[in-house]
C-alpha cells in the first residue's frame, strides 16, 4: 500500500515539474503582447545596448526607426514607440514629451508637409525643417496595412566630409545605403517618423513662423554661419543631411 | 496746394486708421470692474446663484485663500460672500460644481478640496446648502461623516442620471477611487461602487450631458490612464470609451466641453491633452472620429476649454485656458474648421490661468468671461468681454427643470433657417469649472425662423416658437 502512495505522490511531482517546465518553455516563445499598460520607453531603454552596440547614438534616428520598423507589433505600437526619440540627434525622449508643430518640404513636389516632431531639444527641430524633407511610406503591421510620413535625408554615405562623430557604419555599406540596418525609400534615408502629417494651410504655416522656436528662434539657426551653429546636435546632423 | 492739402489730409486718415485697427481686438479688457482684485492662488470657477436673487453669481475658488461669490452691481464686480464656510481660506478648493441636490429649485455647491497631489488627503470636500440665509456644510452632518471624501480629486460634475431633478455628484478623484454622491433620506451616500463607477485613476475633466444615450452620459478624461465615456443605462452606466474611440489612453487630459461642433443639432465631445493633441471627437457611424487638425491641435499647458459665442455672430468660439503660455482662442466654423483668431486682449503671455467660466454677469446679451490664475504663482482675475462693433441680436435659453432648478446635463436644440445648433446646460467641469446654466446663441446674420427645442435629462423634447429676440427666456419643465 505504501508502495503504491509513493509511486502515486512521485508520480504527482513528476507531473507538477512538467507542467512548470512547459509553462516556462510557453512563456519564453510568447511574443511581446505591448497591452494597454506596455512600457515602450523601459522597452527602448532595455533594447538600447542592441540598437548601438559602440553607444554611439549621434544622430542615429535611423537607427531607431529600423528597430521599432522590425518589431511585430500594431500601427498605434508603432506611433507611440516614435515618440521616444529624436529623428535629429538619436536621443531618446521622455514619455509624454510635448511634440513641436513643423512644416517640412515633400520630396515628390517640394509641398508643405505639416506634423508634429518629438525632439530632444528645439534646435532639432530647426535642423529638421531645414535640411530633412518628406515622404509617404506604406508598411504592414499586425493590424494591417498603414500609410505615415517620414523624415528623409539625401543618402549621406558617399560624403566625403561624413561627420566622424555619427558611426558611418551604422548607415552605410560602401556608399549605399546599408537596409539591414536603416531603412530606405528611393536611395533616401528614413531618421524618424512625422506624426499627424497632412498638407500645410496658411493658417498652420502662420502658426508656425510666429512659434517662438520653430518661428524667430529657426530663423536665427538656420541663418547662421555652420562655424557659428550651436545647440543641439552643433553642425553634426547639419552636416550628414545637408546637400 | 489742392495736392499738398489732399496729401495731408490722407496722411492724417491713414494715421487714424492705421492706429484705430492696432487697437481692435476680438475681447476687451474689463478686469478693472473686479473690485479688491487681489493677487491669489485661484482654480475652479462656477456660475450659480448665490444668493438666490434669480441672478448668476461667478464662484470662484481659493487654494488657502477665500472662496468668492462675484456679483455684478452698479458697473462693478463685488465679492458678497460674507459667510466663514463658504469662504474656507484655510482649505484649498481647487474643483467647484452647482446643482440642486435636494429638489428645493436651488443650486448646492459642492467645493473640491486637495491639499496632496495624489491619494488621500487631510481635508473633505465641502457640500454647502443655503439654508435660510446662512450657509451650512452638508458633509459636517454626523450622519454624513463617514462618507468623506478624503482622496486628491480635481474636477465635479452634476449629473441628474435618472432624469427626475435628482442630481448626483460625481467627483473626479486622482488616484482613489470615484465618487458619486446622491441625497437619500437626509443622508450624503457614495453610490459610485453600485453604480460600478468606482475606478481609480488620475482623475482630471469631467463632463455629463446627452452624448450618446439621449439622458445625461458622463465623460471623464483621464490622466495616465485611458478616459471614460459612460453611457446610461437606466440611471446605471457602462464604459464604452473604447468602443467609441474616445480612450485616448496615451494622452494626459485637461479641458473638456460638449459643443455642437457640425451645427448638426447634437454634441460632440472637445477635450484637451496636456502638452498633448487637442481632440475634437464627433460622432461617425457608431464610433467618434477626431477631426482636430492644427493649429486647432497644437499641444498646448491647457487648462480649462470653453465652448461660447462671445461674439454673438451665430458660431461657437473655443477658448482655450493655458498656464504658462499664451492662451487660444478659435471659431467653429462650417464643416467643422476651427478658424485661429488672434487676440492681443486675454492673450496673457505670462498668465498662470488655472480656470475660467462664462457668464452675461451683467446681463447685456454679451458673455463675460473670467480667467482665474495660481498653481505656481499669485495673480489677479482677469475678465473680458467680446469687442462688438455692429449691432448684433442674441437669445438666452434658461431651462429650469420641475423643481424650479437649473436643469444641468439638459441640451437645448436652436433650430432656424440657417443651422440646428445644439447646446449643454453646462453640469460642470470641464476643468474644475463650471458655465452659467444658461444656452447663449448669438443670431446670425439672415437668420428666420426660429424654434427651440429642450431635450430634458429624461430624454423628453418639447419644442417652443421664439417670437422675441435680444432676451432671456425662460423655459420651465411640465
Amino acid at each position: 500500500m505504501r508502495e503504491i502512495l509513493d509511486i502515486f505522490f512521485k508520480k504527482i511531482k513528476l507531473l507538477k515539474t512538467l507542467f512548470i517546465f512547459l509553462l516556462i518553455t510557453f512563456s519564453c516563445f510568447l511574443k511581446p503582447s505591448y497591452s494597454k499598460d506596455f512600457n515602450y520607453y523601459e522597452d527602448l531603454v532595455k533594447d538600447w545596448i542592441k540598437i548601438f552596440p559602440d553607444q554611439n547614438r549621434n544622430a542615429a534616428g535611423p537607427k531607431f526607426f529600423k528597430h521599432i520598423l522590425d518589431k511585430e507589433i500594431t500601427y498605434q505600437d508603432f506611433i507611440e514607440y516614435n515618440k521616444l526619440y529624436c529623428a535629429v540627434s538619436g536621443s531618446l525622449i521622455s514619455p509624454n514629451s510635448r511634440p513641436d508643430f513643423v512644416y517640412l518640404k515633400s520630396v515628390e513636389n517640394g509641398e508643405k508637409i505639416c506634423g508634429f516632431y518629438h525632439k530632444c531639444c528645439f534646435p532639432c527641430s530647426c535642423d529638421l525643417m531645414k535640411y530633412s524633407q518628406v515622404k509617404n511610406m506604406k508598411h504592414k503591421f499586425s493590424d494591417g496595412e498603414k500609410e505615415f510620413t517620414v523624415l528623409t535625408i539625401k543618402n549621406p554615405c558617399g560624403k566625403k566630409d561624413f561627420p566622424r562623430e555619427v558611426n558611418r557604419n551604422y548607415f552605410c555599406n560602401g556608399e549605399v545605403l546599408d537596409n539591414n540596418q536603416v531603412v530606405s525609400i528611393d536611395n533616401r534615408l528614413v531618421i524618424g517618423l512625422l506624426h499627424n502629417s497632412s498638407k500645410c494651410n496658411e493658417q498652420s504655416i502662420a502658426a508656425i513662423d510666429k512659434d517662438e522656436y520653430t518661428g524667430a528662434y529657426c530663423q536665427l539657426r538656420n541663418n547662421a554661419p555652420l562655424e557659428q551653429v550651436q545647440g543641439g546636435m552643433g553642425d553634426i546632423f547639419i552636416k550628414m543631411a545637408r546637400d | 496746394m489742392v495736392i499738398k492739402y489732399l496729401l495731408k489730409f490722407f496722411l492724417v486718415l491713414f494715421f487714424f486708421v492705421s492706429h484705430n485697427h492696432s487697437k481692435a481686438d476680438f475681447f476687451k479688457d474689463i478686469t478693472s470692474q473686479i473690485e479688491d482684485n487681489d493677487f491669489r492662488l485661484s482654480y475652479g470657477i462656477s456660475v450659480t446663484d448665490v444668493n438666490q436673487d434669480s441672478k448668476y453669481e461667478f464662484v470662484v475658488t481659493g487654494f488657502g485663500f477665500s472662496n468668492l461669490a462675484l456679483t455684478y452691481q452698479n458697473g462693478k464686480i463685488v465679492n458678497i460672500n460674507k459667510n466663514e464656510i463658504f469662504d474656507d481660506a484655510k482649505r484649498k478648493t481647487i474643483g467647484v460644481a452647482a446643482c440642486d441636490i435636494d429638489q428645493d429649485g436651488f443650486e448646492e455647491i459642492y467645493f473640491l478640496n486637495t491639499d496632496t497631489y495624489s491619494g488621500e488627503k487631510k481635508y473633505s470636500d465641502r457640500l454647502i446648502d443655503n439654508n435660510s440665509d446662512s450657509f451650512v456644510d452638508l458633509f459636517e452632518k454626523d450622519i454624513n461623516k463617514k462618507n468623506l471624501n478624503l482622496t486628491a480629486g480635481r474636477s465635479v460634475v452634476c449629473v441628474d442620471r435618472n432624469g427626475d431633478g435628482k442630481y448626483g455628484i460625481y467627483v473626479a478623484n486622482y488616484g482613489g477611487p470615484t465618487r458619486f454622491y446622491e441625497l437619500r433620506s437626509g443622508q450624503i451616500l457614495d453610490l459610485a461602487e453600485q453604480l460600478k463607477i468606482n475606478k481609480i485613476t488620475g482623475g482630471r475633466a469631467v463632463v455629463a450631458g446627452n452624448i450618446l444615450s439621449g439622458k445625461t452620459d458622463i465623460f471623464a478624461a483621464n490622466e495616465r490612464g485611458k478616459n471614460f465615456l459612460y453611457y446610461n443605462s437606466d440611471g446605471y452606466f457602462q464604459d464604452i470609451a473604447e468602443d467609441y474611440k474616445v480612450d485616448d489612453q496615451y494622452e494626459n487630459g485637461r479641458g473638456t466641453t460638449l459643443t455642437d461642433i457640425f451645427y448638426r443639432g447634437r454634441l460632440d465631445i472637445v477635450t484637451s491633452n496636456w502638452n498633448g493633441y487637442h481632440r475634437a471627437f464627433v460622432l461617425e457611424d457608431n464610433k467618434f472620429r477626431d477631426i482636430a487638425t492644427p493649429t486647432y491641435n497644437i499641444p498646448t499647458r491647457i487648462r480649462t476649454v470653453i465652448s461660447a459665442d462671445f461674439d454673438n455672430d451665430g458660431y461657437d468660439e473655443i477658448f482655450m485656458n493655458n498656464i504658462g503660455e499664451p492662451n487660444k482662442l478659435f471659431k467653429i466654423k462650417e464643416n467643422g474648421f476651427f478658424e485661429e483668431i488672434n487676440i492681443k486682449n486675454a492673450y496673457e503671455a505670462n498668465g498662470l490661468g488655472t480656470g475660467a467660466a462664462v457668464a452675461d454677469i451683467d446681463d447685456d446679451g454679451i458673455l463675460e468671461l473670467l480667467i482665474a490664475h495660481g498653481e505656481s504663482g499669485m495673480q489677479p482675475l482677469t475678465m473680458y468681454k467680446a469687442d462688438i462693433k455692429k449691432d448684433f441680436n442674441y437669445l438666452r435659453i434658461k431651462p429650469l427643470n420641475k423643481f424650479g432648478a437649473p436643469a444641468r446635463g439638459a441640451t437645448v436644440i436652436l433650430n432656424s433657417n440657417l443651422r440646428k445648433h445644439a447646446k449643454t446646460i453646462d453640469a460642470g467641469s470641464g476643468y474644475l469649472c463650471q458655465m452659467e446654466p444658461v444656452a447663449h446663441y448669438g443670431i446670425r446674420e439672415g437668420e428666420k425662423n426660429i424654434s427651440i427645442d429642450v431635450v430634458w435629462t429624461n430624454g423628453l423634447l418639447e419644442t417652443f416658437n421664439v417670437n422675441e429676440l435680444n432676451k432671456i427666456i425662460e423655459i420651465r419643465q411640465k
